[in-house]
């Protein structure tokens, strides 16, 4: 059963520690996150979404992120990253 | 300047820039000079000519660059070791600084070069390498100015810039964000940016408001490098940054304070960058979770997957390795050009919140706040930070006097070669920093004590050999602060003043009575009395006696005192005492029949009670004050200024001593004392002209104008009629 876990508008830095919060809570299966509700991406919170891609493939569980907003992808894209780096996809044990 | 002509503007920096060479190579010539000097001070002296002329070519100054060249010329034998720089060699390069100087000056006037001034020091500069003269001569003509590559005409290149862009968490915290600065690079051209990964963590070890990303971004622009370092402007201090430009090998210095990071590998060499739009992505995570390194992230995977660095890659850390090349040369200082203008008018604004700031302290103590009320204590603060700005704005407009110092040196040369007597010029303190204006306004007056120093202090050579000394004379030119005040001394090694000679012109232009007795002291006021001078034009340089009057007029104009020493057969020091600065004074506000004065604390040497046992009668209308078994003139304050006649008696008044360079010269009785503070100098010589005892005003806290008195001027007014206490400032009517 993948859980689906909707991001905020706005992803800034006082958005970026309930963010881990509700992440770290999510942990351990595989997750959807939707993210066509951003309109703003900041560095904080980047670092979660990646940390937790980092941590969904340490955990070999999938991370799916799911329709990105137009404004997610265009600030990823300023970051040097695409929506595939946000996603892990191991091989579900 | 209000021609928008880009030309121009290159031109008028480019003599600004010939004003610091010249400083430079008059520096390098008195370091040569000293005997102090190796290889590289003549190489200062070489290149400080050598850029002139190339910037007098650039702009067709056809003298500039005649004479920049055969100066060159000369200087590069010395440099290659044909032609040892002895003392008159020195001498004669000196001169012909002098003449490149003027010749500068001309150019940037576009005036003309009168050819007989230069032609003579240009023959003698070519008379030390005689041999070599002819064929220098054909260079000459050869020489072909290069012609500058002006940036404007045609857009300037693509250049292609590597930054390295790592944030501290203090960046988030401090309102920045990334993401604008990275659109805002976006927008100076093509970005390819290459995020490094590597330091973020899985979710149980990160802290969401650290920072563990950093960016390598390949810029290709045709912006200056300005222009990039702005879009980081705000955020210095708060990231680690690196900018290189990767053109010509030239590899720019990094942001001060930034340590250099180690530059990862920059993408294909082939390909160029605009061929590669996409981002390229460097660091995801690897899809095979049976990896055996996947259970931690890589530590640094750009490096270890990374190509070889590309050979044309810059690196930063070759600045410092280039610097520790060449220890002996000091850096310079980063330093940027400021309006005066701009300066003056934020000396003012700051002059406008001091004023502000005690009117608000002074409504905060009306409103009878306790002490330790937040509003008092912000308030003290306030003060502390108001008083700190007035200091460094104070700083902006501070110089050392080094440039006034080597002008004087010129009129040292110029006046000696005038009169014929051999001078050495000494300066000390050449780094005391003084208030700009005071700077300016200092360069008459001492331009004419130095000339009276070299014509009148110092002996013919022939009488100096007479007496036991060296034939060359010497004068000495000191700066220094002492206690608050800048004081500037100019010393000669001569026979001192001649006083009965003195004492003899003085009685024979009537200025005295003849056969007065006189001290020494007063004897050298005398050469400050107006009508003592033999010429009456202050600025004729051969002329005998400059007016000393009008040498301590602008002195006391500008706040300070002149003082003479002297001693027969040894010499005579001239010395001034200034004011750090003519915007600010520390004084003491006291009340004289109900107005308000200040009176500076500099010129205050005690407060005390006033006793009628201590006081004395000498005549009908002069009182002493007895005060440590000696006694000084006593003036009621009050009476001095006109505010007021005598009061019977003066019980439960303050008196004030007042000196002047630690020489207690009078007291001034006054009602009562209300505090000590700091007041923003308003001139009144604009509007009122100069009143006697009066040297400016100021506005209080409760918004009362408030005048600043010149206590040593007013007991000089009152010592000149002794016996006489009459009202300096008395209503005419």
């Amino acid at each position: 059963m993948t859980a689906v876990y909707a991001l905020p508008a706005r992803l800034d830095l006082p958005a970026a520690t309930p963010l881990a919060g509700e992440l770290r809570s999510l942990r351990g299966a595989p997750l959807s996150v939707s993210a066509d509700a951003v309109t703003h991406l900041g560095t904080p919170c980047l670092q979660v979404l990646l940390s937790a891609q980092r941590s969904w493939q340490a955990d070999g569980h999938r991370l799916t992120l799911e329709t990105p907003s137009p404004e997610m992808d265009e600030q990823l894209a300023l970051f040097g990253l695409s929506t595939a780096d946000l996603e892990a996809l191991p091989e579900e044990r | 300047m209000t021609t928008p002509d880009p030309m121009a503007e290159i031109r008028a920096s480019f003599f600004v820039e010939c004003e610091e060479l010249m400083e430079a190579l008059q520096d390098g010539l008195t370091m040569l000079d000293g005997g102090d000097a190796d290889d590289e001070t003549v190489n200062i002296c070489f290149r400080a000519v050598h850029s002139m002329k190339g910037g007098a070519g650039a702009f067709g100054l056809d003298d500039l660059v005649r004479f920049s060249h055969r100066y060159e010329t000369v200087l590069d034998e010395v440099r290659a070791g044909r032609l040892e720089p002895g003392h008159d060699v020195v001498l004669l390069f000196m001169r012909a600084a002098d003449i490149l100087s003027d010749i500068v000056h001309y150019s940037r006037d576009g005036l003309p070069v009168d050819p007989d001034k230069v032609e003579p020091t240009l023959r003698e500069l070519e008379a030390l390498i005689s041999d070599e003269a002819e064929e220098e001569e054909a260079e000459v003509t050869d020489f072909q100015p290069m012609t500058l590559a002006l940036p404007f005409g045609g857009p300037p290149a693509d250049r292609v810039v590597r930054i390295r862009f790592a944030p501290e968490p203090d960046l988030f915290t401090s309102g920045n964000e990334p993401v604008h600065l990275l659109r805002a690079l976006a927008a100076l051209g093509e970005m390819q940016i290459t995020p490094d990964l590597s330091e973020v963590p899985t979710l149980d070890a990160l802290d969401p408001e650290a920072a563990c990303l950093a960016w390598e971004i390949v810029l290709t622009t045709n912006r200056d490098r300005a222009e990039i370092e702005e879009t980081f402007e705000f955020v210095e201090g708060l990231c680690k940054l690196s900018i290189c430009e990767e053109q010509s090998g030239l590899s720019l210095p990094c942001l001060p304070g930034l340590p250099p990071l180690a530059m990862p590998p920059a993408p294909d060499a082939g390909v160029s960058p605009s061929a590669e739009v996409r981002p390229r992505l460097t660091l995801t995570a690897p899809p095979d979770c049976s990896d055996p390194e996947e259970g931690t992230p890589p530590p640094d995977t750009a490096k270890t997957h990374a190509p070889q660095p590309a050979p044309a890659t810059p690196i930063a850390v070759e600045s410092p390795v280039a610097t520790a090349a060449r220890p002996a040369t000091t850096p310079p200082k980063a330093t940027v050009r400021v309006d005066l203008d701009r300066i003056e008018r934020l000396v003012n604004l700051v002059g406008e919140l001091v004023i502000n700031q005690a009117m608000l302290s002074q409504s905060v103590a009306q409103a009878g706040l306790p002490t330790n009320s937040p509003v008092v204590q912000g308030l003290e603060d306030f003060m502390q930070l108001t008083r700190d700005i007035q200091d460094s704005v104070m700083m902006i407009r501070a110089q050392p006097v080094k440039s006034l110092f080597q002008r004087l040196a010129r009129i040292v040369r110029d006046t000696s070669a005038a009169v014929g007597k051999p001078v050495r010029f000494v300066t000390r303190g050449e780094a005391t920093e003084v208030d700009k204006t005071v700077i300016e306004r200092l360069a008459d007056p001492l331009t004419h004590m130095i000339r009276n120093a070299v014509d009148h202090g110092l002996e013919r050579p022939e009488a100096r050999l007479a007496a036991g000394k060296p034939s060359e004379g010497c004068i000495t030119l000191s700066a220094a602060h002492r206690s608050g005040r800048v004081v500037i001394e100019v010393m000669d090694d001569g026979g001192g003043i001649d006083r009965p000679r003195v004492q003899a012109i003085a009685e024979e232009r009537g200025l005295i009575d003849p056969g007065q007795a006189m001290t020494d002291a007063e004897i050298d006021a005398l050469l400050f009395m107006p009508g003592f001078s033999t010429v009456k034009q202050v600025s004729n340089l051969s002329g005998r006696g400059v007016g000393m009057d009008v040498v301590r007029k602008s002195i006391q104009d500008l706040g300070g005192r002149v003082s003479i020493s002297s001693s027969p057969g040894k010499g005579t020091c001239f010395s001034i005492s200034l004011p750090l600065t003519l915007a600010v004074l520390d004084g003491m506000v006291v009340d004289v029949a109900g107005e308000a004065l200040v009176v500076p604390i500099g010129a205050i040497a005690e407060t005390m009670a006033y006793r009628e046992q201590d006081i004395r009668s000498v005549g009908p209308r002069t009182r002493v004050l007895h005060i440590r078994d000696s006694f000084v003139p006593l003036l009621d304050l009050g009476v001095e200024l006109g505010f007021r006649p005598a009061k019977e008696s003066n019980a439960g008044s303050v008196v004030l001593l007042v000196a002047n360079e630690g020489e207690t010269l009078g007291a001034l009785i006054v009602d009562a004392i209300h505090e000590q503070r700091q007041v923003v100098i308003k001139g009144l010589q604009q509007g009122y002209g100069n009143a006697p005892g009066i040297a400016a005003a100021t506005i209080l806290g409760d918004g009362q104008v408030a005048l600043i008195l010149d206590p040593v001027d007013m007991m000089a007014k009152a010592g000149t009629r002794p016996g006489q206490t009459q009202p300096a400032l008395a209503p005419t009517g």
